[in-house]
């Protein structure tokens, strides 16, 4: 498999579709809320986690994923489903909490559920590890090649659930794929502060499966990595595990003050953009111009313009509607 | 001078997509700090006063002296961490700077790789914790330690003795020295570092080896099960690989064993080599990705005797019992 021109552009283009997702989502989250901070007010009330910075786990391990392999995503899950596929439209209007959107504008930002691809995300730290074993062990009954993947973060990792879930992935063999997206800090937790290991791959060797760790920041060794790890699975050789060392641009929160963080860190994280390190590669290679890029990101500043335009003006659910979609009808 | 070691313990080893594409050890990195406690405790017991360690975001060697009950003083080279090999080379250039007797490195090719192009004369105890270790030894870490210590005391004339240099392969772009391999460079057929590791063997171009002997893995092997390697050691080679050539079924990683074709072979004497064709491409040093080489550019690799120095653990201790070094 060599990493052609097509890849790469289109590991680029989904990785600026994130960034310039993200980017937009931050401003339209302060309309509102100042001069004092209110976490109620504006178009999009509550809490918002935003991804920029990470794009390159999200597409470099979705590249290699089908609309039907499922995935489950954490509070952080917007570059995942856009890596995924998602109708950015449909997104952005449960961001927004309106009746277009994928919950109906139900879940907000971080219950954010699309069937058609196999998606489900939440905000309780490991909770969708278990669900993904939970599919790969329905897809290994049905005899099905599908893959399950689970992302999740450093602090996750240090959750029950984590342990449990990679354990009975190896005693079952099951197609499922654990991605620990390593940004450091568990909130305000370095990692150092609450992880016994130095390094999370080291853990596979706990569970009885390969475990390997990959510069988040490039999106071609994750990329290299969730190649070998997804068509493992789907081959039935089993679940792994990829850690994936990466920086998150933003705060935790948007509104994080980060105090937690050393003085200067982030500069130094922002030198290693994972769009500016593909586009230097690109480049490089002769198979990119700046030209290209700016389409890009034009392209992209106007699927998301659209996505906003949508979500502004579709309208809320009723009041009366509260409990729909909500429980499944029996 | 008091006399002072080194110690360079790579965190990332061990831990790479060859333990997905092939059969890779897992190597934790609690086992490193054990290797780590242990060399301390060697060079403790022989009256070594003072270690300089590479920090890393992992505290390797910081975990090491927890419960290491040991005398002597650790200091750490003042470096600012790009958790790259970079800071492998950075370490070992202020520990030359320092005048450290010898560094202890943890790692393997990659992380001996690193810390030659700036270790100079200072020579490398190499405790061997990667996936291809060809390069540094499977050598317990006590063993080692108290060969670092006989080094560092100079015992028995051990530093003439027991310590060689090893020869190394020198990649030049437009002439100028860019880049240095510890056992082999692999021409490889793809344009990009990536996850770094090499695996396909049918991508793999050109093979140029400093030193193939027996029981290696990796590329090196490639040429090392040749039968005529055995009457040409101490030679470098330089083999084309491709269709319709000479077949060989050899361990090109862990537990990965593959058929290779080779099409030409020809042994390297010093200064000897050739020039880099096929690109795009990337050049894999010692088993890992590293530098691109795109279309028009002049890029060639030859055999320098020049390596760095490397301590021959089993001699050197074995001069320091002649001297009667544990006798107390």
């Amino acid at each position: 498999m060599s990493l052609s021109q097509e890849t790469l552009l289109s590991l680029y283009e989904t990785m600026v579709k994130i960034r310039t997702f993200e980017e937009r989502v931050a401003e339209i989250y302060y309309e509102g809320k100042t001069p004092v901070f209110d976490i109620a007010a504006g178009p999009v009330p509550g809490e918002m986690h935003l991804y920029s910075g990470q794009e390159a786990v999200a597409a470099g391990v979705c590249a290699h994923l089908r609309p039907d392999d499922p995935v489950t995503s954490t509070h952080r899950p917007h570059g995942h489903l856009i890596a995924k596929g998602v109708d950015l439209k449909a997104m952005m209007a449960e961001i927004f909490g309106k009746d277009t959107g994928l919950c109906h504008g139900k879940g907000g930002h971080m219950h954010l559920f699309d069937p058609t691809l196999h998606f489900g995300c939440g905000g309780i730290v490991g909770g969708g590890i278990p669900h993904a074993v939970g599919a790969a062990l329905a897809i290994k009954k049905r005899g099905e090649d599908r893959v399950a993947v689970s992302f999740f973060g450093d602090g996750a990792a240090n959750i029950g659930a984590f342990h449990e879930s990679l354990n009975l992935a190896a005693v079952w063999k099951l197609p499922v794929v654990f991605v620990v997206e390593d940004n450091l800090y568990a909130i305000s937790v370095p990692k150092s502060a609450s992880t016994a290991v130095r390094s999370n791959a080291e853990r596979g060797a706990a569970y009885d499966m390969p475990a390997v760790q990959v510069d988040g920041q490039d999106v071609l060794a994750v990329y290299e990595a969730a190649k070998e790890a997804i068509e493992r699975a789907r081959k039935g050789g089993g679940p792994s595990l990829i850690e994936a060392v990466c920086y998150r641009f933003r705060g935790h929160f948007e509104g994080d003050p980060e105090l937690y963080l050393p003085k200067g860190i982030k500069e130094q994280w922002k030198q290693r953009d994972p769009i500016t390190i593909l586009g230097n590669q690109l480049k490089a290679q002769g198979w990119f111009s700046d030209e290209q890029a700016q389409a890009i990101q034009d392209k992209m500043t106007a699927l998301v313009a659209e996505a906003e335009a949508f979500a502004r003006q579709s309208p809320y659910p009723a009041p009366e509607d509260a409990l729909k979609h909500v429980f499944v009808n029996v | 001078m008091t006399p002072s070691v080194g110690i360079i313990a790579n965190p990332a080893s061990g831990k790479d997509i060859r333990r997905l594409v092939a059969h890779g050890s897992v190597f934790d990195n609690k086992e490193k700090v054990n290797i780590i406690r242990r060399v301390l405790r060697a060079l403790d017991a022989f009256g070594i006063p003072h270690v300089l360690a590479m920090p890393d975001v992992f505290g390797l060697v910081l975990r090491a002296l927890e419960d290491a009950q040991v005398n002597l003083n650790v200091d750490f080279v003042d470096i600012s961490l790009t958790n790259t090999g970079e800071d492998s080379t950075q370490a070992a250039r202020r520990m030359v700077e320092n005048g450290v007797s010898c560094i202890v490195t943890i790692g393997g090719d990659g992380t001996n790789r690193v810390v030659a192009k700036a270790s100079r004369d200072v020579p490398l105890v190499p405790i061997s914790t990667g996936t291809n270790n060809v390069f540094p030894s499977m050598v317990e870490g006590t063993l080692a330690g108290l060969a670092a210590a006989a080094v560092a005391l100079d015992v028995n004339q051990v530093r003439e003795r027991a310590v060689h240099r090893a020869r190394k392969l020198v990649i030049a772009r437009e002439g100028k020295p860019i880049d240095l391999a510890l056992v082999d460079v692999v021409v490889y057929d793809e344009r990009f570092v990536a996850s770094r590791a090499i695996w396909d063997v049918e991508k793999m171009r050109t093979l140029v080896l400093v030193a193939p002997h027996v029981g290696t893995i990796g590329a090196s092997a490639i040429a090392a099960y040749l039968p005529e390697m055995l009457t040409a050691q101490g030679h470098g080679a330089w083999l084309d690989l491709g269709p319709d050539g000479r077949r060989v079924l050899v361990p090109v990683g862990p537990g990965l064993i593959a058929p290779v074709s080779i099409r030409s072979l020809r042994w390297l004497e010093v200064g000897e080599g050739g020039r880099v064709l096929g690109a795009p491409c990337v050049l894999a040093l010692d088993g890992e990705r590293e530098n691109p080489v795109y279309p028009g550019q002049d890029v060639i690799i030859y055999l320098s005797e020049e390596g760095p120095y490397v301590v021959d653990i089993q001699n050197a201790v074995r001069t320091a019992i002649e001297a009667g070094f544990f006798v107390i």
